[in-house]
């Protein structure tokens, strides 16, 4: 019910512009207040914590947009994990400098998904779904058995810092800022995404995929340019985590994150890509702030998701409109 | 050893874990065929059904036919609470309710090691000695838990053919709204079908907790495994778990034999997206609407 009357509101003249500019005011305010984080927050862990969350940020939002497509991808730790490798392997047998590893990465990932969309094209629904989840399980198999490129379970250490233009990123202060410039370009391209030609047959297609296809979309061209985009940005993030953390191992990726990426997503709310953004915010520093009920902290976590889910299942951005229910 | 020899044995392990994967997948697509969603949350239970062998069998020395039935009743009853609980209110949502089966299994798994310790324990053979055939040696506890699962599931099969539940909950599974016109109360077959699904995982657990030890990770392959027969079998069809598991088993244990199991592993999960890719819906499922 809610959903029908924002599609509605999104149609209706009375001033659509002032509310889709909103999102790029929050932007700039925010832009302000992070460059005072690193050093307000006690101390690095916090500051890591910071890093985590914005880079689970982009994971969730470039998952976001394949959802927008109404399909669901299983595998997205997988793509991240792609990506992960091929920029470390690139910046450490190659001397490939991190910046155009982190490019080419982003790039060989949305081939890669571009290829497996294409190949499981005929694949609807539940079975796309599946297909993304062995994809996944076989991204697992490679990195840990093919140990000449990847080194096995041992993972590949001392990777090169992220670094720009002479600029260093090593530190966990300084990779806030890069991490957080990215997380905003990611932003104002789903920003920029969901509002373009693109977005609106999107949403079409997640709305009703027959219709859409009956009004002459070609439905399942733009299902694989969402998956091949998303898979495309989740590549990048990962290329980023491996630059930030300097190690990484089959275990960075598993099944256990890509469904972690989902649960962000609806915990925060699927509806708006605003929803991903609060379930990264919100799920990521969770653990931590649960961390003095030592032991319990895992439970608390799940039975917090659980008790989101039951008392607001549009997620936690269906908050705002219970505030307001006015709003528009 | 001879090339004969080598393939029964084979055989005989491969049916082993492909009758571990049929008793998770039946359950798993069960739940998936009425309810639409993906329990994430079922290794859990297989790691229930585990645990209860390792407290009845192993520590009060139950016989072990009671254990296979406690794990069944506990788990069950667990089973139907947190459907009632968790999963009944998040009805009209298929995603998030496959999201809150995610947020049991963490509760669950963190429960348990909360405990019962991070640390693996092993639990003694239910029975000792072997049958020797010629050359080849079965191990009398390989044969049983091949036994017990064909009995269990067996009778999970007759029950859904024959008793009137089992015949309303394939009825749900077809169509619910018909079912519902039908007389069939709906609100009752769903944690009835949880229940049952569950107890099938808790006995897959308890069955093998011998030949794996049992922790609170025990869970996760079972699970993986179950999603893949169940995509193997096609989404939501019984006898496309059942011999999808059992195909799966022999494919493991055979590739592992001939060609170890890396490449087993890897040319397994190739084998189903060739399937996915020929056959959408699976070996012996239906097509989706």
């Amino acid at each position: 019910m809610r959903e029908t009357s924002m599609v509605l509101d999104k149609s209706a003249p009375s001033d659509p512009a002032r509310r889709s500019w909103t999102p790029l005011v929050l932007v700039i305010v925010a832009c302000g207040a992070a460059a005072f984080v690193p050093s307000l927050l006690p101390n690095l862990f916090y500051v890591h914590i910071a890093n985590l969350t914005l880079l689970s940020g982009i994971f969730a939002l470039s998952l976001w947009i394949i959802y927008s497509v109404g399909q669901l991808s299983l595998g997205h730790a997988a793509f991240a994990g792609l990506g992960a490798y091929i920029s470390a392997l690139l910046a450490l047998r190659l001397g490939v400098p991190p910046l155009l590893s982190l490019v080419i990465s982003g790039l060989a990932t949305a081939t890669s998904a571009a290829l497996l969309g294409a190949v499981i094209l005929r694949l609807r629904g539940v079975y796309f779904v599946l297909v993304t989840f062995l994809f996944g399980q076989i991204f697992t198999l490679v990195a840990l058995n093919w140990s000449d490129v990847t080194n096995g379970a041992n993972g590949l250490i001392s990777i090169p810092p992220m670094a720009l233009f002479g600029l260093s990123f090593a530190s966990r202060s300084s990779f806030f800022y890069f991490a957080f410039a990215m997380f905003i370009l990611v932003l104002l391209l789903t920003w920029a995404l969901n509002r373009s030609m693109f977005g609106r047959a999107f949403h079409s297609i997640q709305q009703n995929i027959d219709l859409a296809e009956s009004c002459g979309i070609d439905t399942s061209r733009f299902q694989i340019v969402a998956f091949a985009i998303g898979s495309g940005i989740a590549g990048v993030g990962g290329a980023m985590m491996a630059h930030y953390i300097r190690y990484i191992s089959p275990d960075t990726f598993t099944f256990q994150n890509s469904v972690a990426f989902i649960t962000m997503i609806v915990v925060g709310g699927r509806s708006l890509y605003w929803g991903a953004l609060v379930g990264a915010l919100f799920l990521t520093p969770l653990p931590e702030l649960l961390r003095d009920f030592a032991g319990m902290q895992h439970i608390l976590y799940g039975a917090v998701m659980i008790v989101v889910l039951r008392f607001l299942p549009g997620g936690l951005i269906s908050l705002a409109s219970l505030v307001k229910p006015n709003r528009g | 050893m001879d090339f004969m020899t080598l393939t029964v044995q084979a055989g005989v392990n491969g049916l082993v874990i492909g009758m571990m994967y049929m008793l998770m997948a039946v359950g798993f697509t069960l739940v998936f065929g009425i309810m639409r969603i993906v329990n994430f949350a079922h290794g859990e239970f297989y790691m229930i059904g585990s645990l209860v062998a390792f407290y009845t069998f192993a520590q009060w020395e139950v016989p072990f036919v009671l254990t296979l039935v406690l794990a069944a009743v506990c788990v069950g009853l667990i089973g139907m609470v947190v459907e009632w609980l968790v999963i009944r209110p998040l009805r009209s949502d298929e995603l998030t309710g496959m999201i809150a089966t995610l947020g049991i299994s963490v509760v669950l798994q963190n429960a348990v090691l909360m405990f019962f310790g991070a640390s693996p324990r092993a639990i003694p053979d239910v029975v000792e000695g072997s049958l020797h055939v010629g050359p080849v040696v079965f191990t009398w506890s390989r044969l049983l838990v091949i036994a017990a699962a064909a009995v269990i599931v067996g009778g999970f099969w007759l029950f859904m053919q024959k008793h009137k539940l089992g015949r309303a909950m394939r009825a749900v599974a077809q169509d619910q709204e018909a079912a519902l016109i039908q007389g069939i109360s709906v609100d009752r077959i769903f944690p009835l079908a949880f229940g049952i699904s569950v107890a099938l995982a808790a006995v897959a657990g308890a069955l093998m907790a011998p030949v794996f030890a049992v922790s609170p990770f025990v869970g996760t392959t079972p699970m993986l495994k179950a999603f893949i027969v169940v995509i193997l079998g096609g989404l939501g069809s019984i006898p496309g778990a059942i011999l999808g598991g059992l195909l799966l088993g022999l494919i493991e244990s055979y590739g592992a034999t001939m060609l170890g199991s890396v490449v087993a592993d890897i040319l397994q999960l190739a084998l189903v997206i060739g399937i996915l890719l020929i056959r959408p819906s699976g070996l012996l499922g239906h097509r989706e609407a």
